[in-house]
């Protein structure tokens, strides 16, 4: 009833963000002129150079290169990459794969990681391990990822050397079919073990630098929900039935400090996804950030446009999904209590 | 011996199922420790209600929650006194035939606080149980009726569940091993996964459905109706008054010596409290159950108990026969109390207020603590403290702790 | 000037105006409070020490002609590792002094939130007013476009503005405003909404006061705190994004920025030169993490009821 109000109201307004979105980002690519340059190169006469223009509309008014763009898109047309020389839509498939499993790694270290410093912060509040956790927490919310990288870079890679650069060993990497895209799980499939300690190596530091900051955002908030659960009245009337610290903490406490929490691992997932463009630079890691920072700098329209559109959707989906999970699992609130 | 003497050795007349000696909590705070309880002596007779009445933040709660340690240490401190308590274990000396450390009670007398954590824990929902003022609050929001329910039987009445669930005999080790420590709620990931496939599944649904008809039973003790459909919903599913018949079903459930009422009607509309407090007194007439019944309200504490002890400020002021305190008040906080009741037979008119307000508890100085507002006040009533002593020796039932009587 | 004991109030003798009094006692609570919270007053410290070195760069170093900002270039120090003489924190590959580019960097950095930070809340204090005053459509329209803003992450608007726009220092601050503003328009419409239901502000209007000086009188003063809390924080964030953007390549090469530094840095790494990157990524850590510090800090004062969200 509410709930579902709630629902229908966001999916509607969904639509008109991502339209939105487009919008603004067509018209960002447009204010810096025209983007014919990456398309030209010095040989071309002007006849050459006026076909280049019709054939990607660009003699015609703005908005009407809008409606050829999203046209474009519906086709499965993303453009040309300058950067990578080839659609964006050729390109898009295994780089997104390569950044998803970055991502996907990095957030299981921040979501557990941070569940349990949270946990442990909050049970033993105003003591020593609590009051470490706390530091190293707000150290994780103002630490820049490029310096935070660069010193697990310089630590264990080179001066200790535990840990390798990159995505993959190129002969372990050949040496496997890639159905999934997902270095790891292809590695599994083919039971192929060397790969996949090639693969799990490879990801340890990417995926520990990248997810540092979300845990102490997660840790944060964990703590200082439990802090706030611990001092109800429900959490006194466990312990009055005789059960064990350790049950009242994890089943009553805990399980009712993780829903707030939940938000902020939405949160987290803007993060992460923001994260990936300089962690893939530092690690050179072969994924969609690295591949936008270059775009970036040799101003490749078609990746751009397409990438921030991307993450733009991902973004609002991921977000309205934490939302709707929230409120079907907060009754207090959703019942105004 | 009569009640409410202060003992100093470890024993409890034989009539007694509690006893608070001389009972200190403090509480440390930014402008000095806090003398919330300060020394605090009553008893509770075996099998009766016994009240305790106060105003709001008198003490009332605190002393309630030290009988089950439930106390939060810091910023909470222990500063003196016992609570003696008449366990079901056999006494050690005389292994039940009948002593002096024991009064001849054959059980064991036990500090309440000086418990270890799991030895209170044993106590804590069995032995003693609580209810809470505010249901809503006091049960978890996340859970449901059953889990909650369900986690007093799975604590102290593990064989049972076994039995019931009929198991008992059949179980290998490793069935046992899991079985258990679903029961216990001490299960990991791997083994609450391994309880969910066959054959563990199939003996994990005999105990809960053992455990089902435990709970089920238990809720339809507190005449809650349609036990199994509301053993499913949450709480803020159901109505306040089912809400606390929810939480008195879960403290009587394993059949408790002593049941501590922490103003269990405060939160409930008026019509439902009286429904609330007939059933604890007609649970406590048919278990045998001594209850400790907390309030601010002294008519509803005559109805129901049959003995009531007053507080003021940290201190026990009257002591007594629920009747006698009521008809003879001697203690003039009392009597203020008591004057200050809206009632059928008085006139119309203004309600007696006690003018002034209590005083602050933060290290207080010596003296009545009710000398400020105390319209009968003498001279030495701000020097020193009184203590609480029999009003006359005809009948040393009645306690009171004021100068007047001295 | 004295203060009384039981109320732990400012007592000021002969001040006659009492409502000078009175605002004048809760600013000083307000100090009061945060600075017994300790890590606040580290943090505290931090930013004065980060605004001591960049005020006083061209004392504490000798500037480098004719632009202060462009790194100097010593080829002969080139890649010396920390404690040479001359060179306290080491050379970068090209010759630049690393304990130059970190002092110089507190000045760019400065300048940078210092800008960033005064255009956005202007821009967005008065959107997010117009919204709030005026309701209706416009203010539907505005919010939408404010929603829409929201819906790309910070980092990466920021990366395709500064990208189009083209690498230079003022277009990433040009880049930052626009993806900045719309926080300030969003806390300032909803104070303007909050307020516009109080009561006082139904007794200005019975008094006759037009809605300007409602505005000015009561809802302004009373939006100060959010709006407040917000810049300290994104004084440290902005520069926290700046960096990052000029780390990615979207500033001018050779000027003494850390972002810059830290990217340049990078080619000496695996041959074992770590100064040039570590030291003013430091900075950037140090700079965010003091004004996140100060920031939570007033936040803990002003608006006790938020714990630790963002």
């Amino acid at each position: 009833m509410q709930i579902r109000d709630y629902i229908i109201r966001r999916l509607l307004v969904l639509p008109v963000l991502i339209i939105g979105t487009s919008i603004i980002v067509f018209a960002l690519t447009r204010i810096g002129g025209s983007p014919i340059g990456i398309y030209l190169s010095h040989e071309m006469n002007p006849a050459e150079v006026q076909e280049m223009k019709e054939r990607f509309h660009l003699d015609k008014p703005v908005p009407v290169q809008y409606f050829y763009w999203i046209k474009g898109v519906t086709q499965g047309d993303l453009g040309w990459s300058g950067v990578a020389s080839a659609p964006v839509v050729d390109v898009f498939p295994k780089k997104f794969a390569a950044t998803m499993e970055l991502a996907i790694a990095a957030g299981i270290v921040a979501v557990s990681l941070g569940i349990a410093l949270g946990t442990f912060a909050g049970a033993r509040r105003n003591k020593l391990a609590d009051h470490i956790i706390r530091v190293v927490s707000v150290g994780g919310a103002s630490m820049p990822l490029f310096w935070f990288a660069i010193l697990l870079l310089i630590i264990f890679w080179v001066w200790l050397g535990w840990f390798p650069i990159g995505r993959s060993d190129p002969n372990l990497f050949e040496a496997i079919a890639h159905p999934t895209g997902f270095y790891t799980i292809d590695a599994l499939l083919a039971g192929n073990f060397a790969a996949f300690r090639d693969a799990i190596w490879h990801l340890i530091m990417p995926a520990v630098a990248l997810g540092y900051g979300a845990t102490a955002i997660i840790a944060r908030m964990m703590r200082s929900s439990l802090i706030e659960e611990l001092q109800e009245d429900y959490v006194d009337a466990a312990k009055a039935k005789g059960l064990a610290e350790r049950v009242v903490l994890k089943k009553h406490a805990r399980r009712n400090a993780l829903i707030p929490t939940v938000t902020v691992i939405g949160l987290t997932f803007g993060f992460l996804l923001q994260g990936t463009v300089v962690a893939e630079i530092i690690f050179r890691w072969p994924g969609l950030g690295r591949w936008m920072a270059s775009a970036v700098l040799r101003g490749d329209q078609a990746t751009i446009m397409t990438y921030v559109m991307f993450t733009s959707i991902l973004f609002l989906i991921v977000n309205l999904v934490v939302d709707i999970i929230y409120a079907n699992l907060d009754r207090r609130v959703v019942l105004g209590e | 011996m009569s009640p409410d003497t202060i003992y100093s050795s470890d024993s409890l007349s034989g009539d007694l199922i509690a006893s608070v000696s001389d009972l200190k909590v403090y509480f440390q705070s930014k402008q000095g420790m806090v003398h919330s309880v300060d020394g605090v002596s009553f008893d509770i007779v075996d099998g009766e209600m016994m009240g305790l009445v106060g105003e709001t933040g008198c003490g009332k709660s605190v002393t309630a929650r030290a009988f089950m340690q439930l106390i939060q240490t810091p910023p909470g401190v222990l500063a003196g006194g016992s609570i003696h308590f008449k366990s079901q274990k056999q006494c050690k000396k005389c292994t039940s035939s009948g002593c002096d450390d024991c009064s001849n009670t054959g059980r064991e007398i036990v500090d309440l606080l000086s418990l270890t954590e799991r030895q209170i824990r044993e106590l804590r929902g069995e032995r003693i149980a609580m209810i809470f003022q505010d249901p809503g609050k006091a049960l978890n929001p996340g859970l449901t009726i059953r889990s909650q329910v369900a986690e007093v039987f799975q604590e102290h009445r593990e064989s049972d569940v076994f039995e019931r669930a009929g198991i008992a005999d059949t179980m290998s080790g490793l069935t046992s091993y899991l079985l258990k420590q679903y029961v216990r709620q001490e299960t990991n990931f791997i083994t609450k996964l391994l309880l969910k496939f066959p054959p563990f599944s199939l003996a994990r649904k005999k105990v809960d459905k053992a455990i089902n008809g435990l709970v089920s039973e238990a809720l339809a003790e507190t005449q809650i109706p349609n036990a199994n459909k509301i053993m499913e919903r949450f709480p803020h599913e159901l109505s306040g008054g089912m809400k606390q018949r929810v939480m008195i079903a879960q403290a009587i459930a394993c059949n408790p010596d002593l049941l501590i009422a922490d103003e269990p009607t405060t939160a409930l509309d008026v019509t439902v409290q009286a429904r609330v407090l007939d059933l604890i007194k007609d649970l406590q007439k048919r278990h045998k159950t001594s209850v400790l019944y907390i309030s601010h309200d002294l008519s509803l504490v005559r109805r129901v108990c049959d003995r009531v002890a007053v507080m003021y400020a940290g201190k026990i002021v009257e002591t007594g026969d629920a009747e006698t305190i009521f008809i003879n008040p001697k203690h003039p906080y009392t009597q203020g109390l008591i004057k200050a009741l809206p009632s059928m037979t008085h006139e119309r008119g203004k309600l007696e207020a006690i003018e002034g307000m209590v005083p602050e508890l933060i290290e207080p100085k010596a003296g009545c603590r009710f000398a400020s507002r105390c319209k009968q006040k003498k001279a030495n009533c701000d020097k020193t403290d009184p203590e609480l002593k029999a009003v006359s020796n005809k009948d040393k039932s009645h306690k009171v702790s004021c100068f007047l009587y001295e | 000037m004295t203060q009384d004991s039981r109320t732990n109030s400012i007592v000021i003798n002969g001040l006659n105006d009492s409502a000078f009094k009175v605002r004048l006692n809760r600013n000083l609570e307000i100090i009061q409070s945060v600075l017994a919270n300790p890590t606040t007053v580290i943090g505290l410290v931090i930013v004065i020490l980060m605004l001591m070195m960049a005020l006083l760069a061209p004392v504490i170093t000798e500037p480098n002609m004719p632009d202060p900002y462009q790194m100097p270039r010593d080829w002969q120090a080139a890649r010396s590792a920390p404690l040479t003489p001359g060179h306290v924190l080491g050379t970068t590959n090209r010759g630049g002094d690393v304990y130059y580019g970190v002092v110089w960097g507190a000045r760019t950095s400065l300048k940078l939130s210092l800008i960033v930070v005064c255009l956005t809340v202007v821009l967005g204090v008065t959107i997010g007013s117009i919204a709030g005053i005026v309701g209706g459509k416009v203010d539907e329209v505005l919010m939408r476009i404010v929603d829409v803003f929201l819906s790309i992450p910070e980092l990466i608007f920021a990366l395709a503005i500064a990208a189009i726009l083209g690498p230079s220092f003022t277009n990433i601050i040009l880049a930052l405003v626009v993806v900045f503003w719309v926080k300030y328009a969003r806390i300032m419409r909803a104070q303007v909404i909050r307020i516009k239901q109080r009561d006082y502000v139904d007794a200005a209007r019975i008094m006759g006061d037009s809605k300007i000086q409602i505005y000015l009188k009561d809802i302004l003063p009373n939006s100060f705190s959010p709006v407040m809390v917000q810049a300290t924080l994104d004084m440290g964030n902005i520069v926290l994004v700046g960096a990052t953007l000029s780390f990615i390549g979207l500033s001018e090469a050779g000027i003494a920025e850390w972002g810059v530094l830290v990217s340049e840095g990078q080619a000496g790494i695996s041959a074992g030169r770590w100064w040039a990157s570590t030291f003013p990524g430091l900075m950037v850590f140090l700079w965010a993490l003091a004004f996140n510090l100060v920031g939570d800090g007033l936040r803990d004062v002003l608006d006790p009821r938020t714990e630790t969200k963002r």
